[in-house]
Formats: structure tokens, C-alpha cells, sequence
């Protein structure tokens, strides 16, 4: 046992793999898939899933209570087109503010991301798999309810010239629902994406939904003095500007709706004008996000 | 009552931040929505006390008061760096009271301030003067709760964020017995009275909020220093 | 302990729990003046026992005094008593200076500047110390909460893991500062899970497993205690092949074996095993040249406690 210097390695016999590996599309669907289940706390303690699935069980009730009526022989009693706007706006507001920090700011804080970019992940993968993860969520809270609308209007329709009359009316809905997820989620996710806070990000995208929304309220009231009826005016319109639900009512407007909202029709000019100020905020916010990924490791 | 060095940690941290953003952006909203209105004339000629009442003492102050209120305390507990402010021979109540004027300090600066600026804009002195006088006793109100939420809870911004905008949004504006229980309610009483027949329509009389006001400023505050004698650290295990 | 009462922490029959986990199981300890290690595996209680000995946690039976006076809500034991805790947290946006000035403020000391000059001076971070706390590396910014600890020359100082991030040159300073804070007799503890800092530094040590105090004192003593494993010893002398011949006879002894460096004799007592060896060489006439225990380090204490 002489001081040998030397030193020898073995051969255990491991091999590298040399087989097939996923792909960079793998990659990203799998952080879609996990993102959207985040988004419904699946896969986290109870407590995560308190708000989403009570935001989900707020946003059913109008189908329930319409079930419940077509059951006594009664009509349909919420359209497809807004549902019920007030439990949307509130049901979005507080979903998003409570479910995009989730997403984004946990990442940030615990400062993860030289993990997921060591992967074969571009820098804008990143943000752009995880908005579509939570423009899903938003579509499962949003239509969900108005399929469950439809197959309990169905039940108590006869015929299928009415079943097809219901059909009709329900595509358009979806569409809609859709709509208003890509806008809102879009929005609340470059929001969230700047502070690795969870408290901060939840103050900053309710605070703007909610103060945004309020304001829109308040422009409109003004603009058509008090215990009118919402009538056109450039002011009602302007008041519209202000708030992303607000938009998003006016262009339905604009596109054909028939259920009276919070804001005037905006007829053909407005409306054009409040669908660009949609597609400027949407493609702002994916601007923001992609550029805040570009740099990783950025705090 | 009032320890200066920890005053000015805690107004570095407040202005700061990237979160100063939060809380510059919407009363810079409310001054820029009231000129713009001023210069447009709208139809409604009670138009100023829906701004600055609806908006800017309903929406743009509370939501104000949480982020700072909740933060000025809140921060430090969520990171541990509290640490080094009670692990010294500082009353605990020293800590509260410094933390709370801090916090209601620049609320008034970022929200009480801007309501009277708005209000001189919209053409409304006396509206204005009893705005600031109501947006004053709010802010100390509010911001007594939320220091003292940030010491009940690690959600403290969620749960004021409850409040605000349920209790305080939906539930008093459905409800009128929960309008005695309602912070704004207490603010709307004092501008009531110093700007009376201005239709602020204050759910609470003037003396009412004036001792439920004082009430829950002082038991908040009161639960919070005790709260904060009590901070427990926990080791590995939780 | 009467002429050290100032500085002294005494346990009695400690426990705490939280839920259904019991992070310190009934531990009764007497802390002095020096230094004292808290050695364990994660999740031990070590950082419980130093949070309730700081007074950030009360315990859920037992009593637990600080210089004679229970820690817990008693804000004045602060001026004799500094803690460091686990992790980085402190204020980013200020310097360091500023930082620990603040922590001097804060305890009321006459002069500031000075206090805050010396104890940074102490952790050796003056060349960054007007630098923010966020360019700080993880080491130095362990270092700058140290020196806020020690600002207020405390009596007691408690360190949570102090040694987590720093590079091999600032822990032997760090080792270094905190034999000479126990010289001058204060009472430090500091825990840790590895075997070397808490060897190198400590004079007295508590080992806690699973909430429990497994052992406390010298690590020698306990080591002596542990009768239950042979102790091993190197032998060197002018004829190793006869002294193991002649070893392996003895009742004392469990087992020889001879290697390039010597014998290592595997001892089952120890004492009558020292007494033995001497009396055998002088009979059979071989030199003894060096006679060590090989495992007197800590190491053989905590994995055979642990073990266990």
C-alpha cells in the first residue's frame, strides 16, 4: 500500500442515452398542460383550489337557476351572449387576480427560471405556453357555464327545429366567452408578470379590472345624466374606452347583440375603434410579456 | 411614540419600489379624469360628486390604502427581514405607531392629497375641502386595519381586497346596516359635514363615525401591537 | 452559574409543538459562557430551540430564562441578547453601513458611528459596507447581519446556521471571531448539521435528534461515554507485528489491524484498554511511538448518536 498517486476511473457500465429525445413542442406542451392545471390548483394543496373552483361554482349558478325554471316550464332565462354580466366581471376579476400571480409571480420569487431555461425553451415559449394555459382557464370559466346553459335549455325544448334555433345562439356565445378570455387573460398575465410578489401582482391585476371598470361605470352615468337610460353619445362611447369589459360589450354590441349592456351601441365607426384599442391592449401586453422573458434569471 | 430611523426605512421601502407605481398611477386617473371633465362639461351636473365620490373616495382611496397599509408591515413579515426591527429593545407599540404614520402619511400624499387637487379642478372648492377632511379620517382608518391585517395573516392584500371591494363595494351599497360598519361610510360623514348638501350620501351620522371611527382605529392598532409582541418564528418544521 | 447569571440560558423540561409535529421534545440544558454548538440533522429542532431561546417563540411547556427572565414578549432582553437567523433576508435598498447603523439606532447606543464602525470592522466587510445590501453575495450578506447582531456588544448571541454560503476563507474568520466573542465570555450558540465548523469552533456541544437532546457536553466525554462501540486507536511503535500479537490476547481488546501506517487497535474499554498498553509494551520490551484515538472526531459522535 504504497502512496500511489494515481487514481483510476471505472466502468460501471452506464451509457449515455443516444435514443430519441422530445422536442422543443414537448416542451411546451407539457408547461401548457401543468399551467393550466395550476390555473385550477390541481396538484397543490386544497387551498389552492378555493378561489378557482369557487369563482367556477359562482359563474354556473345563473345555468342552475335556469335549469331550475325551464324545469317549471319556463324559457330560457339568461342569454348566451352576456350570461350574466355582473357574476362575469366579478367572476373574471377575482379568478385572474387570484390564478395569473399563480402562474407567473411563484416563478419569479423563487427565481426558477434558469431552470425552465436550461431546457430546450426559447425565452418567449415561456410566456406565451403559459398564456395559453390561462386563456384556457379563462374559456373552461367562461363557457363551461353556457354549455351547461344549453343542455339545460335543451332538455325542455321539443323538437329539433328549437334545438337547432338554441344551437344557433349558443355558437356565437362561445365565440364571445372566448373573446373575453384571450383580452382579460392576456391583460392580467403581463400585469402579474411584474412583481414576483403573489400579494402584489393579485393588487395590481384587480386594482386595475376593478378601478377600470368603475370608472367606465362613472363616465357613463355622468355622460347621460342621472336616472337616464344608457343613450348614444361621444361621451357614453368615451366612457366605454376605459374599461376592457366595457370594450368587449361594446363590440358585441356592435356585432350584432341584442341584450342591452353597460355601454351604448357603438355602431359601426366606435365599434371598429373599440375593437383596435382590444387587439392595441392584446398585443401590448404580449409585447410586455415576451420582452420581461427575454432576460433570464431577470427578478 | 414614533422612532425615526424606523420611519425612514420604512419610507425608502414605500416610495422605492417598483410598487410606488401602484399607488402613482390612479390619483394621476382621478386629477386627469376631473380636468378632462371639467373641460368637456357632461350632462350630468352632479358629475363631480360621482367622480370624486364614486371613483376617487370609494375605489381610488381604499384600494390605495391597502396596497400602501398593507405593505408598510406586511413586506418585512412576509421575507423575515421584520427580524431585525423586533429582535431590538423597540416597544412593539413604537414599531405600530411608526409604521401606521408612515402608511397614512403617503396615502394622504398619494390619495387624500389628489382628491382635493381633483376636486379644485373640477370647479368645486367646498366639495373639495370636504373631500380632503373625509379622505383624511378614512386614511387613518384604513390604514389602522390593514397594518393590522398584515400582522393577522400572510393574505392580508386578498382579505382587504375582500373588503373593499365586496363589504365595502357591493355589500354597503345593498345592505344599509352594513354602511355602520363601512370605513368610506365614516369619511363620507366627515365631508358630509364640512361640505354639506353635496350629495355624498354618508350612510353614518357625523358623531357615529366619528366614535366607531375612533373605535376601530384604536382596537385594530391596539390588536396589532399585541400580534406583534407575539411574532413567533417558526423553526424547520412549518 | 450564580456569578454568570447575566448570561446564562437555562431550559427546564422544554417542549413545543405545533399541530401534530413536536419540534422539541422535553430538553433541559444549561447554556454558559463560550461557545456552544447545536448539532443535528435537518429538521432536528435546532432552529426552534435558538427561535424560542430568542424569544420568537414561546414554548408549549417548560421554562425557558434568558439571564434569569423568560425571552418571550420581553423586548428588553434584546439589548443583551443578538440573533442571526437562517437565510438572507435584510434590507436590499440599503447599504450595509446604513444597514447596521439603523440596527445600532435602534438600540438606543450612545454612539452610532462608532458602535457601527466596529462591528463591521469586526466581520471584515468594510471595503463593500457603503455598497447596497442587494450586490451583496450570499456570504457577505451573512456577514453584514452578523455585524448588525453584534452592534449593540451583546452578551448573548445566538447564530442560526452562520456558516450557510461562505467561502472556506470568510468561515475561518468567522470561526475566528466567534472563539474570541466566546473568550472574552459571552455566551454564543450556533447550530449547525456539519461535523467539522461545529468541531473546529465549539467547546461545549449539544447534539439534538428528532427534537430530543441526544447528548451535551465535551465531545470527548460523550465519546467516552458511548462504551457501547469500540473505540479505535493508532498505534505506532518500534514493533508493530509483536504488539499486535501480544494486543490480541488482551480482554480489552477487540481487534488488530495492521497497516502501512501502524495498528489500529479496536478498543472495547477504553480505560482499561490506556491502562493495558503501557504495562504490555513495557513487558515485551517494544517502544511505544504514538498512541491516538482515531475517531475522537465529532464525526464518530453524531453518526454512531444518530445511528442509534
Amino acid at each position: 500500500m504504497a502512496a500511489d498517486a494515481t487514481g483510476v476511473i471505472h466502468d460501471l457500465g452506464y451509457q449515455p442515452y443516444t435514443g430519441p429525445r422530445f422536442g422543443r413542442a414537448a416542451v411546451v406542451r407539457t408547461l401548457t398542460g401543468y399551467s393550466l392545471r395550476s390555473a385550477f390548483g390541481l396538484g397543490r394543496g386544497a387551498r389552492a383550489k378555493i378561489v378557482p373552483v369557487g369563482v367556477f361554482v359562482l359563474m354556473c349558478l345563473p345555468a342552475v337557476i335556469n335549469a331550475f325554471l325551464v324545469a317549471r316550464g319556463g324559457t330560457r332565462a339568461f342569454p348566451y351572449d352576456t350570461y350574466s354580466y355582473l357574476v362575469r366581471v366579478v367572476g373574471m376579476t377575482i379568478f385572474l387576480a387570484a390564478q395569473a400571480p399563480e402562474l407567473v409571480s411563484r416563478d419569479l420569487r423563487h427565481r426558477v427560471l434558469p431552470l425552465y431555461f436550461a431546457r430546450p425553451l426559447r425565452p418567449a415559449d415561456y410566456p406565451l405556453a403559459k398564456l395559453v394555459a390561462l386563456i384556457t382557464a379563462g374559456l373552461i370559466v367562461l363557457d363551461v357555464p353556457l354549455l351547461l346553459l344549453y343542455v339545460s335549455t335543451i332538455v325542455g325544448v321539443h323538437g329539433p327545429g328549437a334545438v337547432w334555433h338554441e344551437t344557433v345562439l349558443l355558437l356565437p356565445g362561445l365565440a364571445y366567452g372566448l373573446l373575453w378570455s384571450v383580452v382579460l387573460a392576456t391583460i392580467a398575465l403581463a400585469l402579474a408578470s411584474f412583481s414576483g410578489r403573489r400579494a402584489i401582482a393579485a393588487g395590481a391585476v384587480a386594482g386595475f379590472f376593478f378601478l377600470t371598470w368603475v370608472l367606465s361605470e362613472v363616465l357613463g352615468t355622468v355622460a347621460t345624466g342621472p336616472g337616464h337610460a344608457v343613450t348614444s353619445s361621444t361621451a357614453a362611447h368615451v366612457a366605454g374606452l376605459v374599461s376592457p369589459f366595457t370594450l368587449l360589450d361594446g363590440v358585441r354590441l356592435a356585432l350584432g347583440g341584442t341584450q342591452p349592456g353597460q355601454v351604448p351601441d357603438p355602431g359601426a365607426g366606435w365599434g371598429s375603434g373599440y375593437a383596435l384599442l382590444l387587439v392595441v391592449l392584446v398585443a401590448a401586453s404580449v409585447a410586455a410579456l415576451v420582452t420581461r422573458y427575454r432576460k433570464v434569471g431577470a427578478a | 411614540m414614533f422612532n425615526p430611523t424606523i420611519a425612514s426605512i420604512t419610507l425608502r421601502a414605500a416610495l422605492g419600489r417598483r410598487r410606488a407605481l401602484l399607488y402613482a398611477i390612479p390619483p394621476l386617473i382621478l386629477i386627469g379624469v376631473s380636468a378632462i371633465l371639467r373641460l368637456t362639461s357632461p350632462a350630468d351636473p352632479a358629475w363631480p360628486a360621482r367622480i370624486l365620490g364614486t371613483f376617487g373616495f370609494s375605489v381610488v382611496l381604499p384600494l390605495t390604502a391597502l396596497i400602501i397599509g398593507t405593505s408598510v408591515l406586511g413586506a418585512e413579515v412576509d421575507d423575515g427581514s421584520v427580524v431585525h426591527l423586533l429582535a431590538t429593545p423597540v416597544p412593539r407599540r413604537v414599531i405600530v405607531a411608526t409604521k401606521f404614520a408612515v402608511a397614512t402619511a403617503v396615502t394622504i400624499v398619494f390619495a387624500a392629497v389628489p382628491e382635493l387637487l381633483a376636486g379644485l379642478v373640477a370647479g368645486q372648492g367646498r366639495l373639495a375641502l370636504g373631500l380632503l377632511a373625509g379622505a383624511l379620517v378614512a386614511a387613518v382608518i384604513y390604514n389602522a386595519l390593514f397594518v393590522c391585517l398584515s400582522t393577522a395573516t400572510s393574505r392580508a392584500l386578498v382579505a382587504g381586497l375582500a373588503y373593499v371591494v365586496i363589504w365595502e363595494g357591493v355589500l354597503a351599497n345593498l345592505v344599509g346596516g352594513a354602511r355602520i360598519l363601512s370605513i368610506s361610510h365614516y369619511g363620507l360623514a366627515v365631508a358630509t359635514a364640512v361640505a354639506p348638501g353635496q350629495a355624498l350620501k354618508a350612510g353614518v351620522g357625523l358623531t357615529a363615525a366619528g366614535v366607531l371611527g375612533a373605535v376601530v382605529t384604536a382596537g385594530t392598532l391596539a390588536a396589532a401591537v399585541r400580534r406583534l409582541g407575539s411574532f413567533t418564528l417558526r423553526g424547520d418544521t412549518a | 452559574m450564580t456569578a454568570n447569571d447575566m448570561s446564562s440560558i437555562e431550559l427546564r423540561g422544554v417542549s413545543q409543538w405545533y399541530g401534530n409535529v413536536v419540534a422539541v421534545n422535553d430538553v433541559t440544558m444549561t447554556i454558559g459562557p463560550g461557545v456552544t454548538g447545536l448539532l443535528g440533522p435537518n429538521g432536528a429542532g435546532k432552529s426552534t430551540l435558538l427561535h424560542l431561546m430568542a424569544g420568537f417563540l414561546a414554548p408549549s411547556r417548560g421554562e425557558l430564562t434568558v439571564g434569569g427572565a423568560p425571552a418571550w414578549r420581553r423586548p428588553d432582553v434584546y439589548s443583551m441578547l443578538g440573533l442571526v437567523t437562517e437565510g438572507e433576508s435584510a434590507y436590499p435598498f440599503l447599504t450595509g453601513a446604513e444597514f447596521v447603523r439603523a440596527a445600532a439606532r435602534l438600540h438606543r447606543l450612545p454612539d452610532p458611528a462608532a458602535a457601527t464602525r466596529r462591528a463591521i470592522g469586526l466581520v471584515d466587510m468594510v471595503g463593500p459596507m457603503n455598497r447596497r445590501i442587494s450586490t451583496y453575495s450570499k456570504g457577505m450578506r451573512q456577514r453584514i447581519r452578523v455585524a448588525a447582531a453584534l452592534v449593540h456588544d451583546p452578551e448573548v448571541l445566538l447564530l442560526d446556521e452562520p456558516f450557510n454560503g461562505m467561502d472556506p476563507r470568510q468561515r475561518l474568520q468567522m470561526m475566528d471571531l466567534l472563539r474570541r466573542l466566546g473568550h472574552s465570555g459571552r455566551t454564543i450558540v450556533f447550530s449547525s448539521h456539519i461535523l467539522e465548523e461545529v468541531a473546529e469552533v465549539a467547546g461545549t456541544i449539544q447534539v439534538m435528534v428528532a427534537g430530543r437532546l441526544a447528548a451535551s457536553g465535551d465531545f470527548r466525554a460523550i465519546r467516552r461515554l458511548m462504551t457501547s462501540r469500540p473505540h479505535v486507536f493508532v498505534v505506532r511503535s518500534g514493533d508493530d507485528r509483536r504488539l499486535a500479537s501480544a494486543l490480541i490476547g488482551r480482554p480489552a481488546v477487540r481487534g488488530v489491524e495492521l497497516t502501512a501506517d501502524g495498528l489500529q487497535v479496536q478498543a472495547a474499554d477504553y480505560g482499561a484498554f490506556s491502562l493495558d498498553i503501557a504495562g504490555l509494551a513495557r513487558a515485551e520490551g517494544i517502544r511505544l511511538r504514538e498512541l491516538l484515538p482515531a475517531d475522537e472526531s465529532l464525526e464518530s459522535v453524531f453518526a454512531y448518536l444518530v445511528a442509534s
